[in-house]
């Protein structure tokens, strides 16, 4: 992970977009933080880049974070997509991991797990796409091979052919 | 005696002498005769006479007899008049007789209500002790609802409020380690530190606002009348549901006018009145498809009305009389207590001013209040 990791935030809090921001530069070097207040501004973010994760609150006016985790699942079905919740609200953790997220965090915010739940995130998150490029590439290995046994099963019945004329 | 002449008559025929003697003899016979027939002519003429009188009389008597069938028809019919009087006068006898004794025993029974009458009277002053006592009873249970219901709606809200705690907290939080990491990372810059800092402080003192005021609703205050502005009130009830109202996408137009309305009255439950309309309209508009809540005042002569209307389904008809009632509710059981709107209305009434509710059909509910306004020489205390 050399390249500079791009996280954008989504929050209809102007205080948290100032501090958890913050929060991620000092921690995790050279990361680029971008801020939506909105889902609505969050999709219009998403549409022109990819970003590498994408935290999002999940009680917001308007579009809430479930319904912009469900856009994000079809516009951008790789980006790992964390969801911040208040204490105890459970059943939306749930809803929120079976929607799709790949991690959730609660407030009170600990920044160490925060963190450490973003690279896990992005790590999975690039493992994944290194996985999905392997098998790509054992895919295209596969249909090589295929091609060669099927070019060597042609090969022999030229050659007996020969032999019994 | 014509034998006696004949024999007369023949002797002197035998005898001449004795002829003048038989003569004078029957002379005398003669005179006596004609003596005895003038007599009886007499006699006969007194008798014709006294057999006119009796005719007469007899006339008289047989005219008397008819008076008298008369008389004795009219005496018939007498009688019987009078034993048909008599039969009456015996009946009224008979039926005053039944009405005296009813008349006896209505006495009787009028006495037995007398004495019924003091019984209860003696009750009915023991119930008037009683009564006082359970309408102070009554009293005193009005207050514990009223606090009752402060700390069910403080509990309603305190869903949003912990939501609301939970971001300065939170904020507070980052802030703070901010600042910690850049102190760690042995930042020499202090502005930036000293930035972080700053904004936990504005963080805490948002946490502290809401805390002070959960706690000033919430405490059970004694019941005090002050000169209160109602524009604070208003706008301090929004500020406790803001939170739960913004989420919800709900718009809120608030018009209060230009006017500052003082009523005296106690802010707090006050408050609670506006506190519980708003949940009540945050609920009303759950399943509209527009979600609007509009708070409009407007100060007359000696009085201020404040309506809050939704844009909810209304009221069906027929209940708007029922919603103030204590446990009425149409709201799923667990969710409400069926007491916001009686409390509303119980600390409207204390507060002599009234309550009530309009709700067209297809359109939303608007509950209107009606308050007086402060004397005009306590407004100087306002506030």
């Amino acid at each position: 992970m050399t390249t500079t990791l791009s996280v954008l935030i989504v929050d209809d809090d102007p205080a948290l977009l100032q501090a958890l921001p913050q929060a991620l530069r000092l921690r995790m070097g050279g990361v680029t933080v971008e801020t939506a207040e909105s889902a609505a501004a969050a999709l219009e973010r998403i549409a022109v880049q990819d970003y590498d994760a994408i935290v999002t609150d999940i009680k917001m006016p308007g579009m809430d974070g479930l319904a912009l985790l469900a856009e994000i699942r079809t516009r951008r079905p790789d980006t790992p997509t964390l969801i911040i919740t208040g204490h105890g609200e459970n059943e939306l953790v749930v809803r929120a991991l079976r929607g799709g997220a790949c991690d959730f965090i609660q407030k009170p915010i600990d920044r160490g797990y925060f963190v450490a739940a973003l690279y896990r995130a992005i790590w999975a998150h690039v493992q994944n796409r290194k996985a999905k490029d392997r098998q790509l590439a054992l895919e295209s290995c596969a249909e090589e091979l295929e091609r060669i046994v099927q070019k060597l099963e042609r090969e022999p019945r030229a050659v007996s052919g020969r032999a019994e004329s | 005696m014509p034998e006696t002449a004949t024999q007369e008559r023949q002797a002197a025929v035998a005898d001449p002498g004795a002829a003048v003697t038989a003569e004078q003899r029957l002379r005398a016979h003669v005179e006596t005769l004609e003596r005895r027939l003038r007599k009886r002519d007499d006699q006969r003429r007194a008798m014709l006479h006294i057999m006119g009188d009796l005719s007469e009389f007899n006339k008289r008597l047989a005219n008397q007899r008819k008076a008298m069938l008369h008389v004795l028809a009219d005496y018939e019919q007498d009688r019987r008049r009078l034993a048909r009087q008599t039969e009456r006068l015996d009946s009224s006898r008979r039926a005053l007789l039944h009405i005296l004794q009813d008349s006896h025993q209505d006495k009787l029974r009028l006495e037995a209500s007398r004495k019924a009458m003091i019984h209860i009277m003696g009750d009915l002053r023991e119930t008037t002790a009683e009564m006082q006592r359970r309408e102070q009873e009554l009293r005193d249970k009005q207050e514990q609802l009223v606090q009752a219901g402060k700390l069910a709606t403080l509990g309603e809200l305190t869903t949003g409020v912990a939501h609301e705690l939970n971001n300065p907290l939170n904020n507070i939080g980052l802030f703070v380690g901010n600042a910690v990491d850049l102190i760690e990372l042995a930042v020499t810059e202090k502005g930036q530190i000293v930035r972080e800092l700053g904004h936990a402080m504005q963080q805490v003192s948002k946490a502290t606002e809401i805390i002070s005021h959960l706690r000033t609703f919430g405490r059970a205050a004694p019941v005090s009348r002050e000169p209160i502005s109602l524009r604070q009130v208003i706008e301090r009830a929004l500020s406790l549901m803001r939170e739960q109202l913004r989420l919800r996408e709900i718009e809120v137009t608030v018009d209060l006018g230009l006017e500052e309305p003082v009523v005296l009255g106690n802010a707090i439950q006050l408050e609670q009145v506006f506190i519980n309309l708003l949940t009540n309209a945050r609920d009303a508009v759950a399943e509209a498809p527009r979600k609007a809540i509009r708070i409009a005042c407007s100060t007359g002569s000696g009085a201020v009305d404040v309506s809050l209307a939704d844009s909810g389904h209304g009221i069906p008809p027929g209940l708007e009389r029922r919603i103030f009632d204590p446990f009425f509710t149409t709201k799923e059981v667990g969710k409400g207590t069926g007491l916001g709107l009686s409390i509303t209305y119980g600390i409207i009434n204390e507060h002599g001013g009234t309550i009530s509710v309009v709700s067209p059909p297809g359109e939303g509910a608007t509950f209107l209040i009606h308050l007086p306004l402060a004397p005009a020489e306590t407004e100087e205390t306002s506030r």
